[in-house]
């Protein structure tokens, strides 16, 4: 009842795992390609699109420093809530940067980007509140537990660290890993949504019965439609990345990271199965 | 390497409240809905809240079983993955006509649900016991929960009934001013999340008991049940909305007073400063 022990996995694969998760995955586009690419290779390129954006996501939420409860105490670096919340508060700041330059017809490349700086620009601004509120307001300095010295920067670490402790504060290359992670989460969550967006549009005026003159009537159905989604997916990459990491990391330069692989084949595989059901419910 | 902190102690066995939740549910989706059919009416669309009731509960008690383990990243993402699942789930099946669509939403659901557990517990190597059931109860948890909301909002749950509002005239269909296409889903959704990932977050710790939790499940689910009533007011005929919120209100206003005696007992139980209790039993 008092131990309170957390699943402490290495960096190590599951072969079998793996290789069934890339048959999956490589089933999944077959049959897209059988049924859809003869009838608008739009369908198909949707499916990599969300692919792409759904291993972005995975990859990304391993940057974000996540401190969870010990970090509200001053007993661990990073900032002081879950994975799971960080990361879909970067996501969805991404989406409606990317969403905004969607709308105005900017293009897939910028529209992206965008997506990627509103995420960015959301995790730089929790961060620097983040730094402002532990620095002024509890009187901790910023150390890392991980290293001796930031990979970034090169300041040494140790002798700011307290005892007992795992480091605290925001260190400068956590803050950078958590502006990295924004961007990607970003990127994926606009990447998924455009993805879908097109393929929506192509469709749900027809399966609604929507005549030509009803046609841009239709367009919030499928913003809505292609944003619920997106979140959808995104929710279950970030979470899926979320057990990945178990608990609290400090960004690109913490022993954790190393374990990124196989959270980019959980989200390949996991983001494929939900892409094809999400392009399902225009395309059947 | 995973150790499990704290076993299930007493109460209702899991696998009884997931049978009976996702019955509940179904027969809910089912009345909602065909009662609807039958009689031409709105009226009975509470019974969707109903089922998001019935599929809180269960998923509260899944939530449990799951969390229990101490997978490190905290309650609520089981909730946000539930419904992110659940969500895709349920518009795939809003594709089909209604006595087929709850059926179709948990059959995709599991196939959703079981792949999800499958990456957790084997290629991300969680090595959960009850990951792989728990990720695909989670999942169907969140697409019968949804679907209820659904019904409760608009009186139906195809995909055409979603999309387009019949507007004021009732000659062009309003897309912008339906379910989707206002996201009221989205509201809908991120009210699912918090109710089902609510109740074992709230009460875990020392001297957790089950009906604390459940009673404050089915609180969760009827306050959920208030605001989509409200929202029903764009959807649904007036006297449809009194009853629907008539419905959630007494519901809310019994399972909290239930909640509060709950808690009184379980509190004075704590200062008397006798050791944790140990419920015999399972």
């Amino acid at each position: 009842m008092t131990v309170t022990p957390k699943p402490t996995g290495g960096v190590g694969m599951n072969p079998l795992a793996n290789a069934l998760s890339i048959i999956l995955l490589i089933a999944i586009i077959g049959a897209t390609y059988i049924l859809y690419y003869g009838v608008n290779p739009l369908i198909f390129n949707a499916l990599i699109g969300v692919i792409v954006g759904g291993a972005l996501i995975g990859f990304g939420v391993h940057f974000v420093p996540v401190g969870g409860a010990p970090a509200a105490m001053g007993q661990a670096p990073g900032i002081a809530t879950g994975v799971a919340m960080l990361a879909a508060g970067a996501g969805l700041a991404g989406l409606f940067g990317g969403a905004f330059a969607i709308a105005s017809n900017l293009g897939l490349m910028t529209s992206i980007i965008a997506g990627g700086i509103g995420g960015a620009l959301m995790m730089a601004i929790t961060c620097m509140f983040v730094v402002l509120i532990y620095t002024y307001g509890m009187g901790i300095p910023s150390a890392s537990g991980k290293v001796k010295v930031d990979p970034i920067t090169g300041d040494s670490q140790t002798e700011y660290k307290s005892q007992g402790t795992e480091g605290h504060g925001l260190p400068f290359s956590s803050f950078v890993g958590g502006v990295i992670g924004g961007f990607l989460g970003g990127l994926g969550g606009t990447l998924i949504y455009y993805a879908l967006l097109r393929v929506y549009e192509l469709r749900l005026p027809a399966l609604l019965g929507a005549g030509l003159l009803q046609a841009p009537a239709v367009v919030p159905v499928a913003v809505s439609l292609a944003g619920i989604f997106a979140i959808g997916i995104f929710l279950v990459n970030a979470v899926l990345a979320a057990y990945n990491i178990t608990g609290t990391t400090e960004g690109f330069h913490d022993p954790k990271f190393a374990r990124f692989p196989r959270a980019i084949v959980a989200a390949l595989a996991a983001s494929a199965v939900c892409g094809f059901v999400a392009i399902l419910v225009a395309a059947m | 390497m995973t150790v499990k902190v704290e076993k299930i102690e007493g109460g209702t066995p899991h696998n009884t409240i997931m049978w009976a939740g996702l019955l509940a549910a179904l027969v809910c989706l089912y009345l909602g809905a065909g009662l609807n059919v039958m009689f031409n009416a709105y009226t009975f669309s509470f019974f969707g809240g109903l089922a998001a009731v019935a599929a809180i509960v269960w998923g509260s008690n899944t939530i449990k079983t799951l969390c229990s383990y101490g997978i490190g990243t905290g309650v609520p993402s089981v909730g946000m993955i539930s419904l992110g699942s659940g969500v895709i789930a349920m518009l795939l099946a809003t594709r089909f006509s209604w006595y087929y669509a709850p059926i179709v939403a948990v059959i995709v659901a599991t196939i959703i649900g079981a792949i999800i557990g499958y990456m957790a517990n084997d290629v991300i190597m969680m090595k959960i016991p009850v990951m792989r059931r728990s990720m695909t109860e989670v999942a169907i948890v969140g697409a019968l929960m949804l679907m209820g909301l659904s019904l409760m909002a608009t009186s139906g749950y195809s995909l055409l009934s979603l999309a387009s509002n019949p507007g004021l005239l009732g000659i062009l269909p309003n897309y912008g001013g339906s379910f989707i296409g206002a996201s009221i889903i989205a509201v809908a959704f991120i009210l699912g999340a918090i109710a089902v990932q609510h109740p074992f977050n709230a009460t875990l710790g020392p001297s957790w008991q089950q009906d604390r939790m459940l009673m404050l499940a089915a609180e969760c689910g009827f306050l959920t049940m208030i605001p989509l009533a409200l929202m029903s007011i764009a959807f649904l005929s007036i006297p449809a909305v009194i009853v629907s919120l008539i419905v959630s209100v007494a519901g809310w206003l019994y399972t909290y007073g239930q909640y509060l005696c709950l808690s009184q007992r379980d509190a004075a139980a704590w200062l008397d400063a006798k050791p944790i209790r140990e419920p015999e039993g399972h």
